[in-house]
């Protein structure tokens, strides 16, 4: 006796009716690299997967007037290689780069690394710094939050039942932006980040800092900007000094959230490093 | 349920529970035991087999997943005389084969890597290797072989 059951949505409307039908639970299946690993070792908590893997308005990336989209079943493989993306998105790309190993890559997809929410998932420091909003659709509607919003802690997000998330929107950043994403792994692939962190920057004309986004990963239970040190930082130039308490302030920030645990003493310098780091990249011609 | 897939370039049909992998599929429905299972969580790469082009984990894929899909596995790449082809026979002269359970997926990731990039760099090559795990060889002979293999194709190109 099969321990679930499988069926593949040809597109949003049928991947919806399967999820909402009655008397089974049943829940979508995009790359697997998650639920494969999880349904090793606990019972499946469905009864089916909805493979949303073809579906093609699930697929798309593309530019709509000053906003990007990206369909939630774009594997990663995919986010790396769309010209728009490497263009716009240069810290999300990055990003992608560093997931795993190309196997997995190619499978695995930024609706699935989003949804599953793990505080050290590595597309979501760049999806927050480019005020990245969630695209969910139920047979009820459709509802759009900002992704700070829809990740409420590890592993848990605003998702419903029978709810998809189709797609991600976000505004294209201001041209000349730099982009930069760095990660910690134990080792250079396959690895699972330890702490990452985001950035895009920019200089006016005068060599101020006229646009800053910065945020970290693994760091904090839910994902979010570093909007103090962005602040630190803006209409500023971007000195040694100021650099380096960018950095001192972003450990400040990252402990006032998570209080001091038991990997305090080693995230704390690595993540006032890794910020100044970032910023010098993207600031610091 | 009733798979439909093309395999190593046959078209088959194949009743299978909806819940295997299809590294379970390859290997206990089709018998090709040539693609290994390492750590059946997509650590290792022993799994690799290639997907619509694409390298892919297959203890990582659900079976009915490679419905409509075209696969291929270690036992459909072999030269024209049936023997082993180019990149295998490196393998052989640059020694990358030492105990020999990554190599099925070493080659996937090979082919898998030529397919895309028909002249890639060493990094290229690594980066490539980077989610097949080798426990014997140190990687540099795997490198070399697959190095060789490439400059030789783009030579009779």
């Amino acid at each position: 006796m099969p321990r679930f059951d499988y069926v593949r949505a040809g597109s949003v409307a049928e991947a919806l009716r399967l999820l909402a039908e009655p008397g089974l639970t049943s829940r979508p299946l995009a790359g697997g690299t998650d639920v494969l690993v999880y349904i090793r070792h606990e019972r499946a908590p469905f009864d089916r997967l909805v493979d949303i893997s073809r579906v093609p308005e699930l697929k798309i990336i593309e530019r709509r007037g000053n906003e990007v989209v990206v369909g939630g079943a774009v594997t990663y493989t995919e986010a790396a290689e769309s010209p728009l993306l490497r263009q716009v998105a240069a810290c999300l790309v990055e990003a992608c780069l560093t997931v795993g190993g190309p196997a997995i890559r190619n499978m695995g997809t930024l609706g699935g690394n989003v949804v599953n929410a793990a505080a050290c998932a590595d597309s979501l420091p760049p999806l927050t710094c480019l005020d990245t909003m969630v695209h969910l659709r139920s047979l009820a509607g459709e509802r759009t939050m900002a992704l700070s919003e829809f990740i409420m802690g590890p592993n848990r997000t605003a998702i419903r039942a029978g709810e998809l998330l189709t797609h991600f929107s976000f505004p294209v950043p201001p041209d000349g932006a730099r982009q930069v994403f760095i990660k910690l792994g134990r080792r250079n692939a396959q690895a699972i980040s330890r702490l990452s962190i985001a950035a895009i920057g920019r200089l006016d004309g005068q060599g101020r800092a006229d646009y800053v986004r910065l945020s970290p990963g693994a760091a904090m239970p839910t994902p979010r900007r570093l909007t103090e040190v962005e602040a630190m930082l803006l209409g500023q130039v971007p000195t040694d000094e100021l650099l380096i308490a960018a950095g001192v302030r972003s450990a400040e920030v990252m402990i006032a959230v998570t209080g001091r645990r038991w990997s305090t003493e080693y995230k704390e310098v690595a993540i006032q490093a890794l910020a100044e780091r970032v910023l010098r990249r993207v600031l610091v011609l | 349920m009733l798979i439909e897939f093309t395999l190593n370039r046959k078209r088959v049909a194949v009743e299978a529970p909806p819940d295997i992998t299809l590294l379970t599929l390859l290997r206990d429905y089709f018998n090709l035991t040539g693609t290994k299972e390492g750590c059946s969580v997509g650590e290792c790469g022993a799994c690799a087999v290639i997907m619509d082009g694409r390298l892919v984990n297959s203890c990582l894929v659900l079976a009915p997943q490679a419905a409509g899909s075209e696969v291929i596995t270690i036992e459909g790449i072999r030269g024209p005389d049936g023997g082993p082809n180019d990149m295998q026979e490196n393998f052989i002269t640059y020694g990358a084969v030492q105990c020999g359970i990554c190599i099925p997926g070493m080659i996937m990731a090979g082919e898998a890597l030529l397919m895309h990039n028909p002249n890639p760099t060493r990094a290229e090559i690594r980066t490539a290797l980077a989610g097949n795990l080798c426990r014997c060889t140190g990687y540099q002979q795997i490198v070399d072989a697959i190095e060789a293999t490439a400059r030789s194709r783009e030579g009779n190109r």
